[in-house]
């Protein structure tokens, strides 16, 4: 996002003429630089051969970090730390922890995903990204091409007529 | 995908599912297994024969819950606005008609509790029903007649709903047409399926499940049962998909699905979890002693079990099936199945066995204690070592009242000629008589599952299996006209 950058970009009105209007992009060729849409549709990430997303992956081990912490933190706190007796259970309760163990791993896998999502997509309090069209983030699907690499504009105006792109625009970001 | 879809359901749209010989043959020497199984443990048994009633009373137990939960499942897929499942819809409705074979079954057993042919029930034993307080306390609930009542009421109910929503769904395939007048009435009996399963379900497991403990209760009980046979059901019927699909048939089921099936699997493992932990943990943490009995037999008598059910039923199918693509891939897939599966199966086995036992072994203490009481002498060094490891078998002291005021050397004395009969049938693990002092041995078919147990459990499966089968041939495969046939086709999970 250094310098301008021209994209024209198509508004759709249905996520099924989008799919379809990818489909019909690859198929002619047309370097797509990116596809916006309201809610995740099913079967674009293929279509648009992107690779599986590594956040789960992520998740697992943010996820194993807070099972250990949760479990770990309990057993220094009650053994070592502050020693107490609760009901008469020895010191080293293992049933006891798991309902913390278990809140531990759900809190860092959750924080975990949502801040390394954040971080890979640019976003974060204070930032502010140039949009393409507000309508993006409400009712229409749009499928966006970066001029400089299209050379030829003819070929993208035709396609975008023949998908039944509602409206066709052009900014500079 | 789309077009691919429409041809192969063209061609499979009123073709029927046909076992092939050589499945029949597996099937039918499958239930031959079980039957021999069941003999060999009949004739090898204590005089009560208490191994084979428990573990016809498991298995029944365990695929009338199968059944039960496919019925549910079916029922809650239609009224949440389900099409997904569609596709496969009629294994799940072969499965709920197994129902009828379950009330059969489940009088068979009833029939037991009064012709006393077998000792299953501690609250059945009319001397303990008077004498123990705890007892003859839940005897308005706990008692035969109501006990047959019930399981009449209830399976009548469950069967007239299986059998209307199978017949509204085969007519729908006949004249099932734009007004949708059969896809209404089936929402109208699945929306009172659903509670009368739901409730109905939780009665039926406290009378057939948890009343083998009978001085015991858990709120969490209903809950729990419930939870193990539902992911053993899902599990099963991943695996009678892939068989299918193996064949030839229902070829628009495809990983899709499965991987609906697969998400479900897991997550209802982790429900299973989550509710066992939840019981546990209310009893560890209650500390009283008549709750913490329960756990304290299997964990002393049962630990194999104790940990393997923990094991094969969270933590494997939470490692294996937490992936996407594992819930896609059929060796995955059918891998954590079968674990799951058999997993639940032991679930079961830890639930009915440990109860079954101690009622009908405390109870051949006292009849032999009382008829027999001129053997005393005989061996008496012996029958000390022969009572603590028969405790590995039964449970120990939690239950109290039936023996009370008796003289325990004598009840230990003369307990031994009733056992000696039946040590012969269970020690088949051979380290039965070795381990006198831990209180931990493993006898097979009581503390552990013994080849005969699995044995009587493939017979069980094998003819749960032919019967499903069965049915799935009497109808098209394919439920044609369903309106949400057509979402089912064109399902996509990612």
């Amino acid at each position: 996002m250094s310098s301008h950058k021209e994209v024209i970009y198509g508004l759709y009105n249905d996520e099924e003429d989008l799919l379809k209007a990818v489909k019909q992009a690859n198929a002619m060729h047309l370097p797509i630089m990116d596809v916006f849409s309201p809610f995740p549709v099913h079967g674009l990430d293929p279509a648009l051969h992107l690779a599986e997303s590594r956040l789960h992956a992520g998740g697992f081990v943010y996820g194993l970090l807070g099972l250990l912490t949760g479990f770990l933190g309990m057993t220094w706190i009650f053994t070592k730390d502050w020693p107490i007796i609760f009901g008469g259970k020895p010191y080293w309760s293992v049933p006891a922890f798991i309902p913390i163990t278990f809140e531990m791993t759900v809190l860092f896998a959750a924080w975990g995903m949502t801040i390394t999502f954040y971080i890979v997509c640019g976003l974060g309090p204070g930032i502010t990204n140039k949009v393409l069209d507000e309508r993006i983030t409400d009712d229409k699907f749009c499928i966006a091409f970066n001029k400089a690499s299209l050379g030829d504009t003819g070929k993208v105006n035709e396609f975008f007529r023949s998908t039944g792109a509602a409206e066709v625009n052009t900014k500079v970001l | 995908m789309a077009d691919l879809h429409h041809t192969s359901s063209a061609q499979t749209s009123s073709q029927r599912f046909e076992l092939t010989t050589t499945a029949r043959t597996v099937l039918l020497s499958g239930v031959g297994l079980g039957v021999l199984s069941l003999l060999l443990v009949f004739f090898n048994d204590d005089p009560f024969h208490t191994r084979f009633w428990t573990n016809i009373l498991l298995n029944t137990l365990f695929f009338t819950g199968i059944a039960l939960f496919a019925l549910f499942k079916y029922s809650a897929g239609v009224v949440a606005f389900g099409g997904w499942f569609v596709g496969f819809k009629r294994i799940w409705e072969a499965y709920s008609l197994f129902l009828i074979v379950s009330l059969i079954l489940l009088l068979v057993l009833a029939g037991g509790l009064y012709l006393g042919y077998h000792h299953l029930y501690h609250w059945n034993d009319a001397a303990t029903a008077s004498s123990d307080r705890i007892i003859s306390g839940k005897s308005g609930f706990l008692n035969k007649n109501f006990f047959t009542f019930f399981t009449i009421v209830a399976l009548g109910i469950w069967i007239y709903l299986a059998r209307k929503l199978r017949s509204i769904s085969l007519d729908e395939d006949v004249r099932g047409d734009a007004s949708y007048s059969h896809h209404k009435k089936l929402r109208h009996y699945s929306s009172l399926a659903l509670p009368l399963i739901g409730f109905l379900s939780a009665a039926f497991f406290w009378l057939w499940l948890m009343s083998l403990d009978a001085h015991w209760y858990s709120t969490m009980f209903a809950w729990y049962s419930s939870a193990s046979v539902f992911v053993a059901m899902l599990a099963l019927t991943i695996g009678i998909i892939l068989y299918v699909k193996s064949k030839g048939y229902l070829q628009e089921v495809t990983a899709e699905h499965l991987h609906d099936l697969g998400k479900y699997t897991f997550a209802f493992s982790i429900f299973w979890t989550y509710l066992w932990f939840s019981q546990y943990m209310l009893i560890w943490y209650g500390n009283i002693g008549e709750e913490t009995i329960y756990f304290r037999t299997r964990f002393d008598h049962y630990k194999v079990l104790f940990y393997a059910n923990l094991v094969l039923n969270f933590l494997l199918p939470f490692l294996i099936l937490m992936r996407n693509d594992t819930k896609r891939k059929t060796g995955t897939l059918v891998l954590v199945a079968i674990l799951v599966f058999f997993g639940h199966w032991i679930d079961f086995f830890q639930m009915v066995k440990p109860g079954a036992l101690h009622t009908s072994h405390e109870l051949i203490e006292n009849r032999s204690s009382m008829g027999q009481l001129e053997q005393l002498e005989a061996k008496p060094m012996e029958v000390s070592q022969e009572e603590e490891s028969h405790a590995g078998a039964a449970a120990d002291t939690g239950h109290t009242g039936a023996v009370a005021g008796q003289n325990m050397d004598t009840a230990h004395s003369a307990s031994e000629q009733a056992h000696e009969a039946s040590t012969e049938g269970h020690a088949s693990t051979g380290n039965h008589g070795e381990d006198t002092h831990g209180g931990s041995g493993f006898v097979a078919g009581f503390t552990l599952p013994g080849l005969l147990d699995l044995g009587v459990m493939i017979g069980f499966l094998a003819g749960f299996l032919l019967f499903v089968f069965r049915e799935m041939g009497k109808a098209p495969l394919v439920p044609k006209n369903d309106p949400y046939y057509s979402e089912s086709l064109h399902h996509h999970v990612m």
